[in-house]
């Protein structure tokens, strides 16, 4: 699921508990926990973006396929380790990064496409988005507000700090954000593959000052896609499911919220509405959890989620939404792709591949993130593998 | 001792040698003019000229606190190379000759590192001391290191061979993870020694440095 779910980064030799009196063993990291003891999986751990971008002449635009009449373009390149996509009401682009780049840059919508480093050193500055002239900023320990971003892009100056109150860590910590109704929505994963959550593993809701957090969805293990159907106004999202399960097992879901803060879509106890986990499945039946709109595919990755608002593509796509999947690090054979779900208004939502061409050889040529409806109707991609932002435009022909 | 002043006289050299050597790749990051044919890989020679004076010409270095990079795994290499880029991993001569390379220069030196065959340590002149071997072996198992670089400390993509690297900077690479000198992306490897005393993390520098199989004298 997530590529880097708990960043090795330079790697562990184990993650540790509490100090013990006398030496203890020490707990394997989270994203460890389940993994088989057979070689082939021993060999597999998250991998952090590559540290360097892609270079322009490079990217893989050339080999993507998409539907007749859609066409990709490099948008901007040269963006180590771009993640989360988000607009100003002036224009500017947003993006963010995870713990590579350690940065928020700012890429004008016109002109020269260079993005420009407005946040540096901080550590998982992931989840972001743009409200009434403000930069809200989520990294894995609080949520922040730097105000009239786009007419300081120079010298944000201090955020003001609106919660410093999420637990932190490496597993599952890091952050999507979305505002709806003066409501900002964010989650706290799991702290690990498969374990007891406690409070964790759910998305929230609280004011925009920080004040009222509540639950929206419970059993959520990890998502980091989510976005508000246009029609309905029901927040549709992603998460990933549990690792070391099997190859093929389980996909990760495509979830939509009915009943904000009654609904428990599974974790750790059902995972893709049908199969008992394991070990916390024991006394537990998938009945008694709500069950996914779709299946996403095994250890997909499956990361943003935008409702498609423009004007540009055909018909078909209003009121689809688009879904990033990032790719397995932990399944022998890779894929990643971008698909579009429609909701069958029963529900659920039929799937369909609109964009490949990320995957050669079964290695990561690049690997779709987040997406922005741009005004004209254009859809932007990040790919934080090759440091890129694309374009996709329809043009009929 | 002479060992430090070698070292000292290796890592000036380095710095003055980044320099040009940064200023000849440049151009090459700017991709190639059209219908001139691909240089030949240059990477071979900026390697013998700008890392094998400490490192060794095979990257199996002799020099004290220096680690050995033959077998080690390219991704680690860039890794490493764009955290002394960036200073976020601090060692005055490396952050010295990366600040001079370009990203193209990056992915050169790190995939022709990664292509260094594992080259064995020279046979110690005494077998290693068994109780030591031992204690390390439980060390690594208790602690989990396995997980990560592997039963055979081989590593992989990111995270480094250390079977075979040199003890003395396997020695200073713990405690920099212990102190937190030495960060990584993330704290994961100074929350991972957090619980072993010095001792303890000489003892598992001295189990990986004279990992069976990973010295000449064999298994």
């Amino acid at each position: 699921m997530r590529h880097i779910r708990s960043l090795v980064a330079l790697s562990a030799f184990c993650a540790v508990g509490a100090p013990m009196a006398q030496q203890a063993p020490a707990e394997e990291p989270g994203w460890a926990k389940g993994r088989p003891k057979t070689e082939t999986a021993q060999k597999m751990a998250p991998v952090p973006a590559f540290p360097v971008p892609t270079p322009a002449d490079q990217l893989p635009v050339k080999k993507f396929k998409l539907p007749p009449g859609f066409k990709a373009e490099v948008w901007a390149s040269g963006v180590l380790d771009a993640r989360g996509l988000r607009q100003g009401e002036k224009g500017n682009i947003f993006v963010s990064s995870l713990f590579v780049a350690n940065k928020v840059y700012v890429i004008p919508e016109k002109g020269k496409r260079e993005a420009k480093v407005i946040i540096d050193k901080m550590p998982l500055a992931t989840g972001i988005e743009i409200h009434k002239g403000s930069l809200y900023l989520a990294t894995n320990t609080k949520i922040m507000r730097y105000d009239n971003v786009e007419d300081n892009l120079d010298k944000l100056g201090e955020p003001k700090v609106l919660y410093d109150k999420l637990p932190g860590g490496t597993d599952h910590s890091w952050k999507y954000l979305r505002i709806r109704g003066d409501k900002l929505y964010y989650a706290v994963g799991a702290p690990c593959n498969i374990c007891d959550p406690g409070e964790w593993a759910k998305i929230f809701r609280m004011n925009l000052d920080g004040s009222g957090v509540e639950t929206v969805a419970s059993g959520v293990r990890n998502t980091v896609g989510f976005d508000f159907e246009p029609k309905t106004g029901r927040l549709w999202f992603t998460d990933n499911g549990r690792d070391w399960f099997s190859e093929e097992l389980p996909n990760d879901e495509l979830n939509v919220v009915t009943q904000p803060g009654k609904q428990h879509f599974g974790y750790p106890f059902c995972h893709q509405g049908n199969i008992p986990d394991a070990e916390f499945g024991w006394g537990k039946s998938c009945a008694e959890y709500a069950k996914p709109a779709a299946l996403l595919g095994p250890h997909a990755g499956s990361l943003g989620l935008k409702f498609y608002t423009g004007k540009m593509f055909p018909a078909k796509y209003q009121g689809a939404m688009f879904i990033a999947r990032h790719g397995p690090w932990n399944r022998t054979r890779k894929y990643a792709d971008i698909q579009v779900a429609r909701p069958d208004g029963k529900g659920g939502a039929r799937l369909e591949t609109f964009m490949t061409g990320f995957v050669e050889n079964n290695n990561y040529l690049g690997r779709p993130v987040d997406f922005l409806v741009m005004k004209d109707g254009s859809l932007l991609v990040s790919d934080d593998h090759a440091g890129a932002i694309y374009r996709i435009s329809y043009s009929g022909k | 001792m002479r060992g430090l002043a070698r070292f000292a006289l290796c890592a000036l050299t380095l710095m003055s040698l980044a320099g040009s050597a940064g200023a000849q790749t440049k151009p090459r990051s700017t991709g190639k003019a059209a219908g001139v044919p691909a240089p030949a890989n240059p990477y071979p020679q900026h390697f013998a000229a700008l890392c094998a004076a400490c490192h060794g010409a095979n990257g199996r270095s002799d020099m004290p606190g220096t680690p050995v990079l033959a077998g080690q795994h390219s991704f680690y290499a860039i890794t490493q190379l764009f955290l002394f880029r960036e200073g976020r991993r601090s060692n005055e001569a490396m952050t010295a000759v990366a600040k001079t390379m370009s990203d193209a220069d990056l992915r050169g030196f790190s995939e022709f590192i990664g292509t260094l065959p594992p080259v064995p340590a020279p046979a110690p002149a005494t077998p290693p001391d068994a109780a030591r071997m031992k204690k390390g072996r439980e060390l690594a198992q208790l602690h989990k290191c396995l997980f990560c670089h592997g039963p055979d400390l081989s590593g992989g993509q990111q995270v480094p061979r250390i079977g075979g690297q040199r003890e003395d900077y396997l020695q200073m690479s713990l405690q920099e993870f212990k102190s937190g000198k030495r960060p990584g992306y993330t704290m994961a490897m100074t929350e991972a020694v957090s619980q072993l005393n010095p001792e303890e993390l000489e003892t598992l520098a001295y189990y990986a440095a004279h990992f069976p199989g990973a010295t000449a004298s064999g298994k």
